[in-house]
């Protein structure tokens, strides 16, 4: 006899949901631990809910508790009275952190939530997306909710030197490896249907690293594996903190790569069958970007690409080919002039990184995290490279790298199902 | 807390029932149109006899007053509302004598009765509209409102814009226009002439001496035009009411005047004046919201008009209804409400008229029992004096076919046999065709078979109401809502003189548990008002009930 799974939801939350019964629509807030900072975020989404989506069952749900003992800025399951104008009540609940605080626990809350629920779409936004113009949430919604998406990315209107790491490096690597071009996968700002949501809890997903790090990318490439509905829709302006270096951008990096090589391990039946790649349909435009001049310490970008590269020796040598690791060392070598960080070699470079992660060659942490100097390298070569560009000659460059991953891509294919050198 | 207490306190018993004249306070009002009642002499049309044949029926059911749509002669074409003699009996009814016999056999059994007061305006096929055509010099003339050009009073909105252009109608004869503000046969009467006034209290004396209990006025709001105004709820109007109040005081002891007036609670509550204009006024905002949330499983709209409800003077009490002679009237609700309610209630359009929807209370519950059973129950717990519309206690069906709102004014369904029991002529003779479809035909719908069935909707309305009329805490109690935290439980306390009753309603379509912070009557006993079974006493803890669908409570809390 197989022992009893412990519960997962904590009984407040359970009181909660009978209380709420069944919704139409759930919007999850990230409170990221600090309920008064998304108090008014969550009073412009309800306000916004009660007027664009009148007849819908709505729960608001914040994810994370609040800190420092603060008073809750979502309230549990209180119905409101406030709105005149709403023909129903909407509920607010709150998943916290404060009995099971690891992340995985409160995934699997929500979307444990979310299905007890039976909600037939579901908007998970982050505080900061509060800037955005009131119309973004209906964007993000309205193609689950009214035109049977089973899953809505986000796109931004971003400036030209926000967003690299998904410009040089996630897109044009995810939609090489499965084929569908979707810029923004790994943004706290997505939409899902509960068809969606029921086909993802169906696994024991739980236990996956993907899942519960970047639950987003893990519904997408769901989504894109089973040939449900995908779109991308526009939400407007977002700005993010620029940080080209430090520790942001090995977060950034360990936790977005680590998660699409995590998926690319779960989900290699899939992509390995794909070959280039298709268009999703986007609501609103595809891109938009705004140059403006920016002072960028491309000096002390390309000094820790030198020194990471070198540092970093004798792993990038378990983790790269000889070639690819020569060409990397005798780059960050070259002294003084522009830096040129060929497409051709940064694509075959990750390619790499990607199998050597498939083959566990070191810890896979680890092996993610050798990706940044290579970044940094990466990101300072654009910056020279696109110090005077115009948008479109941007867009243009990023488009042309995007091809040369899809045209790598049965070098990926080849390097990931080699068969591990045994040491001799 | 929504409303007071409203009358002082009785000793003993808190039901125990003192007559402080507010006799229309603990009313159960039962409204019917002679007409389509019970027809005495097989002519096809319903008439007083038949009516008064029919008394035990409504005495049974544990009806205390009828109100009778309008029985006077008219032209009929808008359903009596058109008169053209205040002090007669349509002939096809009766006579006057027939009326009084009527009025003695209700008073034997201890129900009221209350008649129509159409003050507005009369057909005009009137006598009195007639001489005001005919000639501009004639005493009559000033009766009615005359204009030589269609552009005063402009901006005031139209009533019946599907069937009426302006507000002013072109009258040939005395070649000028005159106002009305609903059909263009129905002239406005000039209440800023005292003749009229003292014309329309004649009428209301020559009622009052028969032995009438009340009146319903129609169209109260519209008395009086104005300039620059909407022509609605003007002062004036509120002056031309308190003197009737007045007059009818100083001559008659316990009668009672309730107002139509179909707006919002706010505007409604000034027609009670300081308890000196009318006794009851309709509560016609609370009604469209109890049908949406049921619709919607969110007992939001029922708290929020509620919330918004003023309270009243001493005297005063609210009329409140499911459904009547006229539509679902959705005047009182928001754009986003009335599509709602037309979408849910009445996708076909021919359901639809005039901003509201023509439908009895069994279709638009889809003839779910559970579902009439449930808005009877609010209906009857709610503050207010309810009105049943005839039929609906045995859920009769409508005919969206015929005209105007002539669906749902068809003939009572007393039986299976001939013409349902309504009446003996040929059914080509009847004043309105029968329901005679499968769902709701009278050969399955009707009295004598209900009366056989103790699991009936007649049998089960019948118990219903006597358990309300067991207590007074419904007909006058405060009203006090709980705020479990499952929206789909619309849960309320009722309190009179120490006396408390729970009610919980589950307004979904699904079982549901709800837990109701009780705490503050710990230590009383819930005994359920139907069965008089005990419940658990109430504790510390919050208290947990389950319901199934559409199911609802009604406890007496007693400390025992």
């Amino acid at each position: 006899m197989s022992p009893r799974e412990e519960a997962f939801l904590p009984d407040e939350l359970l009181r909660q949901l009978m209380s709420v019964g069944e919704v139409d629509l759930i919007v999850g807030i990230r409170a990221h631990h600090d309920g008064a900072a998304i108090e008014q975020v969550i009073q412009q989404v309800e306000n916004f809910c009660l007027r664009t989506f009148v007849r819908d069952r709505i729960a608001l749900i914040g994810i994370d508790g609040h800190r420092n003992g603060a008073s809750p800025a979502i309230e549990e399951a209180s119905p409101l009275y406030r709105h005149s104008g709403a023909l129903r009540t909407v509920h607010r609940l709150t998943i916290g952190s404060k009995i099971h605080p690891a992340d995985g626990t409160t995934v699997r809350q929500l979307f444990s939530t979310a299905d007890l629920l039976r909600a037939k779409a579901v908007a998970m936004i982050s505080p900061s997306t509060a800037q955005l113009p009131q119309e973004w949430l209906t964007n993000l919604l309205s193609p689950v909710r009214r035109d049977n998406f089973d899953y809505v990315a986000p796109l931004y209107r971003r400036h030209w030197n926000q967003g690299l790491l998904i410009r040089t490096l996630l897109y044009p690597m995810t939609r090489a490896v499965f084929g569908f071009r979707i810029r923004e996968m790994y943004s706290e700002d997505f939409a899902f249907s509960g068809s969606l949501l029921a086909r993802s809890i169906d696994h024991d997903v739980w236990q996956e690293e993907a899942f519960r790090s970047r639950t987003e990318s893990w519904m997408a490439v769901q989504a894109l594996e089973t040939g449900m509905p995908v779109c991308q829709a526009f939400l407007g302006q977002k700005d993010y903190p620029v940080s080209a270096s430090g520790a942001a951008i090995v977060d950034a990096i360990r936790q977005a790569v680590g998660t699409l090589f995590s998926l690319m391990e779960t989900h290699q039946n899939f992509w390995q069958t794909t070959s280039g790649s298709v268009p999703v349909r986007t609501i609103g435009p595809e891109h938009e970007l705004i140059v403006e001049p920016v002072r960028v310490n491309r000096s002390r970008l390309f000094e820790m690409f030198h020194v990471g590269v070198s540092e970093l020796e004798g792993v990038l040598r378990l983790i790269l080919s000889p070639e690819t690791h020569a060409e990397i060392r005798a780059l960050a070598a070259a002294d003084g002039g522009k830096l040129v960080f060929p497409s051709e070699l940064w694509v075959r470079a990750l390619y790499e990184f990607a199998a050597a992660y498939h083959r566990s060659v070191i810890d896979r942490d680890h092996l993610v995290q050798a990706l940044v100097p290579l970044y940094r390298g990466k990101i300072g070569a654009f910056f020279e490279e696109n110090s005077d560009a115009t948008p479109d000659s941007i867009e243009a460059g990023s488009e042309s790298l995007c091809l040369e991953f899809e045209r790598q891509k049965p070098y990926l294919i080849e390097r990931w199902n080699a068969t591990p050198e045994v040491p001799s | 807390m929504i409303t007071r207490p409203q009358s002082p306190p009785v000793s003993g018993h808190a039901s125990a029932k003192k007559d402080d004249g507010a006799w229309y306070k603990d009313a159960l009002i039962y409204q019917l149109h002679v007409r389509t009642f019970c027809d005495s002499n097989a002519d096809g049309v319903g008439d007083f006899p038949g009516l008064t044949k029919r008394l035990d029926y409504l005495s049974d059911l544990g009806v205390s007053a009828i109100w009778l749509l309008p029985f006077f002669p008219s032209p009929l074409r808008d359903d009596g509302y058109d008169i053209s003699d205040y002090t007669a009996i349509n002939p096809k009814y009766g006579t006057l004598d027939d009326f009084k016999a009527f009025l003695a056999a209700a008073r034997e059994r201890k129900i009221r009765v209350i008649i129509e007061m159409v003050m507005n305006h009369t057909s005009d096929q009137h006598p009195w509209f007639q001489e005001a055509r005919n000639s501009r010099e004639n005493p009559k003339r000033d009766w009615y409102v005359w204009s030589t050009t269609d552009t005063r009073y402009a901006g005031v909105r139209i009533i019946f814009s599907e069937v009426e252009i302006s507000n002013w109608a072109w009258d040939p004869v005395s070649k000028s226009y005159y106002w009305h503000r609903f059909f263009s046969h129905q002239p406005d009467l000039n209440y800023d002439n005292p003749a009229v006034r003292e014309a329309m209290w004649q009428v209301m004396q020559f009622w009052l001496d028969l032995g009438v209990d009340g009146f319903r006025l129609d169209a109260v709001p519209y008395l009086v035009e104005r300039e620059g105004t909407a022509c609605e709820n003007l002062p004036e109007t509120h002056e031309i009411i308190k003197d009737l109040r007045k007059r009818i005081d100083a001559a008659y002891s316990g009668k009672m005047l309730l107002a139509e007036a179909n707006q919002w609670p706010a505007d409604v509550r000034k027609y009670f004046g300081d308890g000196d204009e009318f006794h009851m006024a309709f509560h016609f905002p609370l009604m469209p919201r109890m049908f949406m949330a049921l619709r919607l499983e969110d007992r939001k709209p029922i708290i929020e008009i509620l919330e918004q409800t003023p309270e009243l003077p001493e005297i005063g009490q609210w009329c409140i209804f499911l459904r009547n002679h006229d539509e679902l009237t959705l005047e009182m609700v928001t754009d986003i409400e009335r599509d709602y309610m037309y979408d849910e209630y009445a996708m076909d359009k021919t359901m639809r008229i005039y901003s509201g929807i023509r439908r009895r209370l069994a279709p638009l519950m889809d003839n779910d029992r559970r579902k009439i059973e449930l808005l009877n129950g609010l209906l009857m717990s709610m503050p207010g004096t309810p009105v049943i519309y005839y039929g609906d206690e045995i859920g009769m069906g409508d005919n969206i076919y015929l005209g105007d709102r002539n669906g749902v004014r068809t003939p009572m369904q007393w039986s299976h046999g001939w013409n349902a029991g309504f009446s003996a002529a040929d059914p080509e003779q009847l004043c309105a065709p029968l329901i005679s479809n499968p769902i709701y035909g009278y050969q399955g719908v009707n009295v004598e078979s209900q009366r056989r069935s103790p699991a009936s909707l007649l049998s089960w309305m019948r118990s219903l109401i006597r358990v309300r009329n067991s207590t007074r805490v419904f007909s006058r109690g405060a009203l006090k809502f709980l705020h479990p935290s499952n929206h789909r439980v619309l849960a309320y306390l009722r309190e009179l003189d120490g006396e408390r009753v729970l009610v919980v309603n589950n307004l979904s379509s699904s079982a549901q548990a709800v837990e109701l912070d009780l705490r503050k009557y710990k230590g009383d006993v819930p005994i359920e008002m139907f069965g008089r079974n005990l419940f658990p006493r109430i504790g510390e803890l919050p208290y947990l009930l389950t319901l199934g669908p559409y199911q609802f409570f009604w406890f007496r809390l007693r400390r025992i």
